[in-house]
């Protein structure tokens, strides 16, 4: 049941498919994004960024929590391309 | 040129918008939602003076003191980034990009949703989603529903839906996993819970009460916690159960529950199945921080605040020149300590400002000492220890950065 439960909801991300790549990969939070696109949707991650957090934390122990362990990137809201674009 | 641009028009917002334009300054807020007010919209719950605070007409008293100072309010604008170039901030939005000297970033915190299996079906919601749609929007969000997770923002609102006349059926805990993590140990829900309770005359914490202060006798009060519950204003408070799946086909139709034992593990076998057409998931805040992030402000983690918090000082400005923060962003903590915040930081800006050539330090020290007078008086804390998170955040100010930006601001005078 755990295993099949959403954790990344706008990427539809289980938390089997991250359990499975944080052990295989032993990841840092943004490999763990990059391979499994979780945080990366369009809420930009607002909803599970704690979540991803602390499954890594309870996986590989001693990850340091003074930075921000997934980075935030602009645009941290849901835009339209014409609206970071140059207007014409 | 706008002088500054506060970002989020919530109590530090616009306590700060309104300091700032006392001061002669010119200001625009900036907010998303299409009204003003941010959390404190759906506040409502009586205080122990016996008078009610309606977050409702505070939102409207800040938003009208604003407007009488020309604080031009502008709803419905999210800000997507902002950059320094030039020694100008550039405030990027949905509406376009707008310049200014100074920015007050207080866009306040965001909810965790615990994950719990289901949460994804129609009817699931964060706690703060179920008061918005009621405080606010006025829709009922169904006919019966079941709270999972037990903190102060859980109870406070369920006091509100209660009041709405919104039937809760019970109140438990999630299960245990590396998501719930505390909230899901009934040992230390009680003791987080136990720090409010001259807040609630209620039967539970009068019987948590007398085990606060002793571990074993805290220990055999949860062993001895009735499964009923202890009811709270007709709602039961089951602190030994715990949610295992919200089920439905197509929308929620309950929620599948079992048993625990004092470490919240669950007892095989008591599973057992509630109706519910909707459920509250109450995981607790965390700062929402995300735009000071990208204007490249250092951060560190403190739980006592709520997680990772941008490095500022007690009067609120950054280490970033021009960069203030105030508000839940900075830690959480209450409404009347946002507003307290945010008049800090408006004093702080006019301060900075060349624009204001009145001496204020006397009155940014009184801002400053307000804050912690406001804490001091205040009965809830979401975080008990949060006194102590204020400090270690304070020592690596001093510490770390006071040096540097006093330097800087010598240099500035001398030049």
């Amino acid at each position: 049941m755990f295993e099949k439960m959403i954790i990344c909801r706008c990427e539809e991300v289980t938390y089997g498919q991250l359990l499975l790549t944080v052990k295989r990969h032993q990841c840092t939070a943004r490999e763990l994004k990059l391979r499994t696109r979780a945080g990366m949707g369009f809420c930009g991650g607002r909803t599970c960024r704690v979540s991803l957090d602390r499954m890594i934390e309870s996986v590989i122990p001693n990850t340091p929590l003074c930075e921000i362990p997934l980075k935030y990137q602009p645009p941290v809201r849901p835009v339209s391309f014409g609206t970071v674009g140059e207007a014409k | 040129m706008i002088d500054v641009i506060v970002i989020g028009a919530g109590p530090a917002g616009l306590s700060g918008a309104i300091e700032c334009a006392r001061y002669g300054l010119k200001v625009t807020v900036l907010d998303e939602f299409i009204k003003p007010g941010g959390r404190l919209l759906g506040q409502l719950h009586q205080e122990t003076s016996g008078n009610w605070w309606n977050g409702i007409k505070e939102s409207e008293e800040l938003h009208s003191k604003a407007t009488s100072l020309s604080v031009d309010v502008q709803c419905g604008v999210s800000v997507h980034n902002i950059e320094k170039v030039d020694g100008h901030w550039y405030v990027h939005t949905n509406k376009g990009t707008q310049l200014t000297s100074f920015v007050l970033i207080a866009t306040g915190a965001a909810e965790f949703p615990i994950p719990v299996p289901g949460w994804t079906l129609p009817g699931v919601m964060s706690i703060g989603a179920a008061q918005v749609m009621t405080n606010v929007h006025r829709v009922k969000v169904g006919k019966k529903g079941i709270i999972i997770g037990a903190n102060i923002l859980a109870f406070a609102i369920l006091t509100e839906l209660q009041l709405a006349g919104i039937h809760v059926d019970r109140v438990l805990l999630p299960e245990k996993s590396p998501f719930s993590q505390k909230a899901a140990i009934p040992q230390e829900v009680l003791k987080s819970l136990l720090h409010s309770a001259h807040l609630a005359p209620s039967r539970l914490l009068r019987f948590g009460s007398k085990f606060m202060n002793n571990e074993k006798l805290r220990r055999l009060g949860i062993r001895h916690y009735p499964k009923k519950g202890f009811k709270l204003n007709g709602t039961p408070f089951q602190l030994r159960k715990a949610a295992l799946e919200i089920v439905g086909v197509n929308d929620v139709e309950g929620v599948l529950v079992a048993d625990t034992d004092e470490e919240g593990n669950t007892i095989p076998g008591s599973e057992k199945f509630y109706e519910a057409d909707f459920v509250c998931i109450a995981g607790g805040l965390y700062p929402l921080a995300e735009l000071a992030a990208v204007a490249g402000c250092p951060f560190q983690f403190i739980p006592e605040l709520g997680g990772h918090v941008p490095v500022h000082s007690e009067k609120m400005e950054t280490p970033l020149e021009g960069l203030f923060v105030a508000g839940n962003i900075t830690g959480i903590e209450s409404a009347k300590i946002a507003m307290a915040q945010g008049t800090t930081a408006g004093i702080s800006i006019a301060n900075s400002s060349q624009k204001c050539s009145a001496n204020i330090d006397k009155e940014l020290q009184k801002a400053v000492h307000n804050v912690h007078n406001v804490r001091r008086g205040s009965l809830i804390h979401f975080n008990p220890d949060i006194e102590s998170g204020r400090k270690m955040l304070k020592d690596i100010w001093s510490s770390q950065y006071e040096i540097k930006s006093s330097k800087l601001n010598n240099l500035k005078k001398g030049s």
